[in-house]
């Protein structure tokens, strides 16, 4: 019961950042009502599906301080064990995902186990590593589709099919998405405010401090790392119905696990709107120089020097990110 | 069957034997004072006894369970709980979650562990910090949060690695409190490694001395005080001279 109650609970937050929330949320509600475009439509998704990646990825790397570049092939693992069990069997989206979490969640544990006995950037390579070699095996593994990928025809599965989450209009996909956004947040709310949560923030203070409260750090790692990845799992599940075709080399790809991670520290790894912010500044502004200057003057790879900048701004003057600089100057009025 | 017998332990760093064939034991409630020149192996004693450092050789007993092969986070879940002498935060945390993570060990619900935390740290007398971040507080009074924080666990055992260290004499006398009001009213057995003579001579049951990883003396702190081996070894003869002039 206390733990739907935390759940619910965002009473620790300023009342005007639980306007400016409530207001936006709201806005996401009613967005599709009024006339938009089909670019503005797909942005607000990939917005949506970015920040849950973000919120999963907070809790191992913003909470726990664990920086993992891997998780793109959990994202890998949800959209294959959707795409191929729809494709093979006929079994529904509904069905599929909770099963994709589950086997993500088992290597998760497998190669958490023997990861997280690295440490700070040696973590960081190895997690880019495993992530690399699942997305090898996947380029030359047939039952999956090989280098070629998943396609899900539109001609064997006509939409609309909510069970298994086929549609023709953006818009369904766009409330299904929008679900489990609010579904995150409250999760990531009581996660917050867990007996691991707090574990986590004295783990990324000081491990030895850690140990000698009783915390099993390691296994602590593992846990959240396993909870990080069924939130990626679960949206990579949602992935495939939504474009409808995945390849290894574009959803496993290392762009993806550092965009995830990227996400979340530019918001503020560490704390519950981080991500979100992140995902708002990041994705519209990554679709919108795409669009424009990718298509226009022929500038293929200016999202990723954008990156590179943010990396590299973040880095020097503000690691805790945007709500890093908000709590700062609030600190500083109260004084 | 002593609370916390420790026999013949020996830990060494390549060729540095840091604790050497050191034996002592600890009743229930006492108040045990550890002390010895810098680089003497004391906190690399309560490294080996809180099982963040394995021991070369030697066992630890404690409360009658043999703890020597236990990992730290499994020895702290048997009721031993330390502060550290460098505490390094990285001000995630404010000091009330800081006690709060200590609180965890015994309860899964936040509002447990924060009454807890807030009774913890009335006791001792730091609930006006409660708000602040544990990075922007000045090294005592981080030390008084982890002693808090190592509370919040309800240990059975507790072990201060210099908590007194760069204190001023009220501040001293403040500290010393709090560590008698943790033994005699909370009830926890303590052993603390202290430099700072007048309130490890005027707290502790006994004391314990250590030089180059050896145990050089063990006694009440009057017989200690007069020990030549210990004077020689760490008093020295400047604090024999004045304890005597100011007696």
């Amino acid at each position: 019961m206390e733990a739907v109650k935390n759940a619910l609970d965002f009473s620790d937050f300023p009342r005007i950042d639980l306007l400016i929330a409530g207001a936006v949320f709201f806005l996401f509600l009613v967005f599709p009502l009024f006339p938009h475009s089909s670019f503005a439509m797909a942005t607000m998704i990939q917005f949506l599906m970015f920040s849950i990646y973000g919120m999963g990825w907070n809790t191992i790397g913003g909470y726990g301080g664990q920086v993992d570049l891997g998780k793109a092939q959990y994202v890998g693992i949800g959209a294959y064990t959707t795409g191929v069990m729809l494709i093979r069997w006929d079994v529904p989206f509904w069905v599929s995902m909770p099963i994709g979490m589950s086997i993500a969640v088992i290597w998760s544990f497998i190669i958490g186990y023997p990861l997280f006995r690295l440490k700070g950037h040696y973590f960081a390579i190895a997690t880019i590593a495993t992530s690399l070699v699942l997305k090898d095996l996947f380029t030359v593994w047939p039952f999956v589709g090989a280098a070629r990928g998943l396609e899900i025809s539109p001609i064997k599965f006509p939409p609309p099919d909510f069970s298994r989450l086929i549609f023709k209009e953006d818009i369904h996909y766009y409330y299904v998405i929008l679900g489990f956004f609010f579904g995150s947040i409250l999760y990531m709310n009581w996660f917050r405010k867990s007996r691991l949560g707090y574990q986590l923030r004295c783990i990324k203070d000081n491990e030895e401090v850690a140990r000698s409260l009783g915390i099993n750090v390691h296994w602590a790692k593992i846990k959240t790392y396993a909870i990080a990845t069924a939130f990626v799992s679960m949206v990579g599940s949602f992935h495939v119905c939504y474009i409808k075709a995945i390849e290894p080399v574009d959803i496993m790809s290392l762009d993806l696990s550092i965009l995830i991670a990227l996400m979340a520290m530019l918001g503020g790894a560490g704390s519950l709107w981080g991500p979100i912010i992140g995902a708002g500044v990041l994705i519209p502004l990554k679709s919108y120089l795409k669009e424009w200057l990718g298509a226009t003057a022929g500038l293929v790879g200016i999202d990723l020097i954008l990156y590179a900048v943010i990396i590299m701004v973040i880095s020097a003057f503000e690691p805790r990110g945007i709500w890093g600089i908000v709590e700062k100057a609030r600190r500083r009025k109260r004084r | 069957m002593a609370f916390l017998e420790i026999e013949k332990l020996t830990k060494v760093f390549g060729g540095l034997r840091a604790n050497d064939g050191i034996s002592f034991s600890l009743e229930r409630k006492e108040l045990v004072g550890l002390i010895g020149p810098n680089g003497a192996g004391k906190t690399t004693l309560f490294n080996c006894i809180c099982g963040h450092y394995p021991v070369t050789s030697g066992r630890i007993l404690f409360d009658g369970e043999d703890i020597t092969l236990h990992k730290a986070h499994e020895v702290a879940r048997r009721g031993i709980a330390r502060t550290f002498q460098v505490y390094v935060a990285s001000g995630d945390l404010t000091v009330e979650e800081n006690v709060m993570v200590g609180c965890f060990m015994q309860t899964g619900s936040r509002s447990a562990a924060r009454d807890k935390a807030r009774r913890t740290l009335k006791e001792l007398k730091l609930l006006d910090l409660s708000g602040f971040m544990v990075r922007e507080l000045p090294v005592p009074a981080q030390k008084r949060v982890t002693m808090a924080t190592a509370l919040g666990t309800d240990p059975k055992l507790l072990l201060l690695d210099e908590v007194a260290a760069g204190l001023n004499p009220a501040e001293i006398e403040e500290i010393m409190g709090s560590i008698r009001h943790i033994h005699d009213d909370m009830g926890v057995t303590v052993m603390l490694i202290e430099h700072v003579m007048e309130l490890v001579m005027n707290i502790s049951d006994r004391l314990i001395v250590l030089d180059y990883g050896e145990k050089i003396a063990e006694g009440p702190p009057q017989e200690i005080a007069k020990n030549p081996r210990v004077i020689k070894a760490y008093l020295g003869e400047r604090y024999v001279r004045e304890k005597g002039r100011m007696e």
